[in-house]
């Protein structure tokens, strides 16, 4: 019948998701009519009977559509079906006695029938009461049931009876002792709670299913249990937030709050040992991949490194074609980073003569170069002030150039330098000194330098961050002038 | 006037006889289905591509985190229980008849009715800060060992030495797609353009079972093929120029015949002509730089000294120098293959005792030599080194038409074996993934080789669901339609 025709495109799906904001429409009016009937009587105010008529009128237009748009979103299913039945039936009531409000005192009726205005106040008080129960009802088939009063403050709540303000967190807190906090109590539960339960729980109940109680879990929903105890990878929970976010069983679904990786290990971590309820963090066996997501538990939120930030979290203008036309005639090859990102990587690989003079070119680039390898070049000192001036560099390569410490001062203020390779170039310890305070610099490469090793302890002290290769070390070497220890060779 | 015209018609339709019309319709029909034939060959679309962006690199989906590969491949395979699984449960089944439940329904190479179980033959040791498992099979690599994340529970579908390796490195165990390698340069392009983005080097005596087509490009253009290079005297044969030529009447020579394929190509458009003309300009260039960075004569002794080489060996050491001296003139992909690592016990060479031994010998002191070298010259970070072979061998021993073997062998196994990465974006120190008490079966965090090609493109910049190229009719990908990034891995 109509039915089927309805869930045949997604044409009912897209009108019913007008609901939310239809709804807004006859409570609006209705009200504006009450109050302009409330002045009228009263004598505050002047206005026409018939201009009241008039919004009451259009109250009842809204209210029957969204009344329509209504119905076609409760097919999407999922919801509380006796909240689902009251509501629906309110919202009904709501545009019937809009319209009946309205036609006993229009033309029609009104001075046909003389007792039909008599009808008019009770119809008219009828909606609007309605209009409330029906928004209520709404309200707590969207938010969850409670939504409205759930943070009720004293001394109203004991008045009325509440019970004290349960800790519903839509974030999650930091956990002072992680190792004995309880797996699901305090972190799988906030974790569901914060982006899984809104859909489902006990009034709205998207698929079927519950994720407010382990039973209900179990129990599952329209494509069974949403975990089996033991097996994350076969957990419809842990499967769903890993489909692509196109896809259309994705959870939580495109656009919604996405759990972090982190989440998603705690849930599977928590599944692989058979989804216990009374189990501490410290009951459970620890592995090296889920202690950093308990760690990050501790200060609630994921903190690999605090306070270095990469050079990708960026945002640059598109570079100049142009410009990156006149690197590529003189033979350097220019490579974009990744998609979704202006950054370049520039590479002289392919031109050995490449010098100082060259350099200029690179400054119409100089918000888009992450990336420059100019090792073997004829580069010099005086090139590096214009490298300078790439505040975005990441990785540089100036190995075997005749770079020397006047040069590498230059260089200190680059503020994301990761990667500089220096090996063969003319530096020496005074050089690295300038350098080693650098925040973000990670490798630094000096074999063949004149960096002496007391010079790459004292940078090694200063900045205990960077890592400083310093050649094949002796350490290295005398390993593999030593014959293996194996004892067994037979040949 | 109008009679005329209809006598014109009439005369017109009588000529046109059943003949006129099978001829007409033949060559039309015909022409259509051959337009749609090549097209569908992707011919005159990747044409047009190739034309326009000539051989650019693709830009990534992320920032790569490895520039380069250096791959190495142990033709045969090697095992697992020798070198890196240790499993002293399986030294307790030694000589006792396999459990009847790892063989019901199980298909094996050469194991034939109830072999006995084979105790692991290497001492093992835990080594560096991450407590790597080695046997003193590898005595070198434990050098290395905090540099290395380990694959313990990889797994393949197919249990012959050709098809696992076109499936490990094509992502399909029949002929015809592109190679990893291939793909690489295809997406992220040749740098150094006098070098060949993607260079073979083979070892052992023999080519892989699985022929060329492990490094071919299937169905990419042919230029994306890996050109393999020759180990000792000249690197490319031919490449010189013959007696009585100078380098000028050379160039000359090539530039007319690129003229001339150039007319041919704009004529019929065929991207191999493209191929054919870039490989005769690669070919004079690499008549100069393919000798300079072949020759290790310039090396200083101590690296000679670590990777165990003398100028002039062409063997699997040399190789790995070789190895690194391309990636560091920025080639983008480096195949080794090294043959003889299977060992079934039917000889001398070929078992897991001594003839895997002396395979080591040769081959884990360059390996670790290898990541040394890189690591002092600031390309570990960028380069990623891949260690592995087509299958791993079973914990049975080898009871090939139920004879006893004159050696201690082991058959293919394809539900558990290693494999490992170090450098380019991968964990230092790692080990993911377990396999059960006898190293049978991967327990934990299996890991399929469409799972690793995922990962590997992932470090290369490459979402391996979105890196595809169009052929007859479809887009293909390198993982076709398996394959998930191992995450735990990157770093």
């Amino acid at each position: 019948m109509l039915y089927p025709l309805l869930q045949a495109s997604y044409w009912p799906l897209f009108i019913g998701r007008f609901h939310p904001v239809l709804v807004h429409l006859p409570i609006g009016f209705l009200f504006v009519a009450l109050l302009l009937e409330i002045g009228r009587r009263t004598g505050k105010i002047n206005v026409s009977e018939s201009a009241i008529s008039f919004v009451l009128f259009w109250s009842a237009v809204g209210a029957t559509f969204a009344c329509v748009a209504g119905y076609l979103l409760s097919l999407s299913g999922g919801y509380d079906n006796e909240l689902l039945m009251r509501h629906q039936w309110q919202g009904i009531g709501v545009a019937a006695f809009a319209w009946v409000a309205w036609v006993v005192k229009s033309d029609l009726l009104g001075e046909k029938i003389t007792i039909a205005p008599l009808f008019y106040l009770p119809a008219f008080g009828i909606a609007t009461v309605l209009t409330m129960t029906a928004g209520h009802d709404g309200g707590s088939l969207t938010h969850g049931e409670g939504f409205l009063t759930q943070y009720t403050p004293e001394p109203f709540r004991s008045m009325t009876g509440m019970a004290a303000i349960e800790e519903q967190t839509t974030e999650i807190k930091p956990i002072a002792n992680v190792n004995q906090a309880l797996v699901y109590g305090d972190i799988v539960r906030p974790i569901l709670e914060a982006r899984c339960t809104q859909c489902h729980n006990a009034s709205k109940q998207k698929g079927d299913l519950r994720l407010d109680q382990v039973a209900f879990m179990l129990k599952g929903g329209k494509d069974g249990p949403a975990f089996v105890a033991g097996k994350s990878a076969e957990s419809e929970l842990i499967k769903r937030c890993l489909l692509p976010e196109n896809d259309d069983d994705r959870m939580p679904p495109k656009g919604k709050p996405q759990l972090t990786d982190n989440q998603i290990t705690l849930l599977s971590w928590w599944i692989d040992n058979g989804a216990p309820t009374d189990k501490k963090v410290s009951e459970l066996k620890v592995s090296e991949e889920i202690k950093p997501a308990l760690a990050a538990l501790g200060n609630g939120s994921v903190q690999r490194e605090p306070n270095r930030k990469t050079v990708f979290s960026e945002k640059v203008e598109p570079a100049n074609e142009e410009a990156i036309a006149a690197l590529r005639k003189i033979g350097l090859v220019v490579n974009p980073v990744a998609q979704d990102q202006n950054f370049i990587e520039v590479s002289a690989i392919n031109v050995g003569n490449f010098s100082d003079a060259n350099l200029t070119l690179l400054t119409p680039l100089s918000d888009q170069i992450v990336w420059l390898k100019l090792g073997k070049t004829k580069v010099t000192d005086a090139g590096m002030e214009q490298i300078s001036t790439l505040k975005n560099l990441n990785r540089l390569h100036i190995e075997y150039t005749a770079v020397s410490d006047e040069g590498l001062k230059m260089l200190k203020g680059l503020p994301y330098l990761e990667y500089l390779n220096l090996i063969g170039a003319k530096v020496t310890d005074k050089g690295l000194n300038d350098i080693a305070a650098m925040k973000s610099l990670r490798s630094l490469y000096v074999w063949k330098t004149e960096a002496s090793d007391s010079g790459i302890i004292g940078v090694r002290k200063a900045n205990p961050g960077l890592t400083i290769v310093a050649g094949p070390d002796s350490t290295v070497l005398s390993r593999f002038k030593r014959k293996p220890d194996s004892t067994a060779v037979a040949l | 006037m109008e009679k005329l015209l209809k006598e014109l018609q009439h005369a017109d339709l009588q000529r046109q006889t059943r003949r006129h019309f099978l001829q007409s319709c033949g060559f039309g029909l015909g022409a259509l289905g051959l337009g749609s034939l090549l097209s569908s060959c992707g011919t005159s679309s990747a044409g047009k591509s190739v034309s326009e962006e000539g051989f650019m690199a693709k830009i990534p989906q992320f920032a790569p985190k490895a520039k380069r590969v250096i791959y190495i491949h142990m033709a045969g395979a090697p095992s697992q229980l020798e070198l890196f699984d240790y499993k002293p449960e399986l030294l307790k089944y030694h000589g006792k008849d396999c459990p009847a439940e790892f063989l019901e329904g199980k298909k094996f190479a050469f194991i034939q009715g109830v072999p006995k179980m084979l105790g692991p033959q290497g001492n093992f040791k835990q080594y560096g800060q991450s407590g790597a498992w080695m046997s003193d099979y590898v005595p070198y690599l434990q050098t290395v060992a905090d540099e290395i994340t380990f694959l313990k529970a990889m797994h393949t579908d197919q249990f012959n030495h050709a098809p696992a390796q076109l499936l490990m490195h094509t992502g399909s165990a029949r002929l015809g797609r592109p190679s990893l390698g291939a793909w690489a340069t295809y997406g992220l392009g040749s740098e150094n353009q006098n070098l060949p983005g993607f260079i073979v080097l083979a070892s052992g005596g023999q080519q892989p079972d699985a022929g060329k087509s492990v490094y071919g490009s299937g169905f990419l253009p042919s230029v994306y093929q890996g050109v393999q290079c020759r180990t000792g005297g000249d690197p490319v044969l031919y490449v010189s120029d013959p007696s009585g030529m100078n380098r000028d009447m050379r160039k000359q020579t090539i530039e007319a015949i690129n003229e001339i394929n150039r007319q041919t190509y704009e004529d019929v458009q065929d991207p191999e002509i493209l191929t054919r003309i870039s490989q005769y300009e690669m070919a004079f260039r690499m008549q100069m730089s393919v000798p300079e960075v072949m020759d290790v004569s310039k090396e200083p002794q101590f690296v000679l000294d670590m990777y165990g080489v003398k100028p002039g060996e062409g063997t699997f050491a040399m190789n790995c120098l070789l190895a690194r001296k391309l990636v560091e003139n920025d080639v983008r992909f480096v195949q080794l293959f090294d043959w003889g690592w299977d060992g079934h016990g039917t000889s001398k060479d070929h078992n897991v005792e001594g003839g895997l031994r002396q395979k080591c010998l040769e081959s884990d002191r360059p390996v670790a030599a290898l990541i040394q070298d890189l690591k002092m010259r600031g390309l570990l970070e960028e380069t990623l080194v891949i260690w592995g072979a087509e299958f791993g061998r079973t914990p049975m021993q080898e009871n090939r038409n139920g004879l006893v073997m004159p050696f201690m062998g082991r058959d293919h196994h394809l539900d558990a074996f290693t494999m490992w990465m170090a450098g380019g974006g991968v964990k230092q120190g790692y080990s993911h993934g377990e396999t059960d008490e006898l190293g049978y079966y991967g327990v934990k965090d299996r890991v399929h080789v469409h799972d690793l090609q995922a990962t590997i493109l992932k470090l290369m910049g490459f979402d391996h669901e979105k890196f595809t190229y169009p052929f007859q009719g479809r887009n293909f990908r390198l993982t076709d339609t398996e394959g998930k990034v191992v995450k735990q891995v990157l770093a």
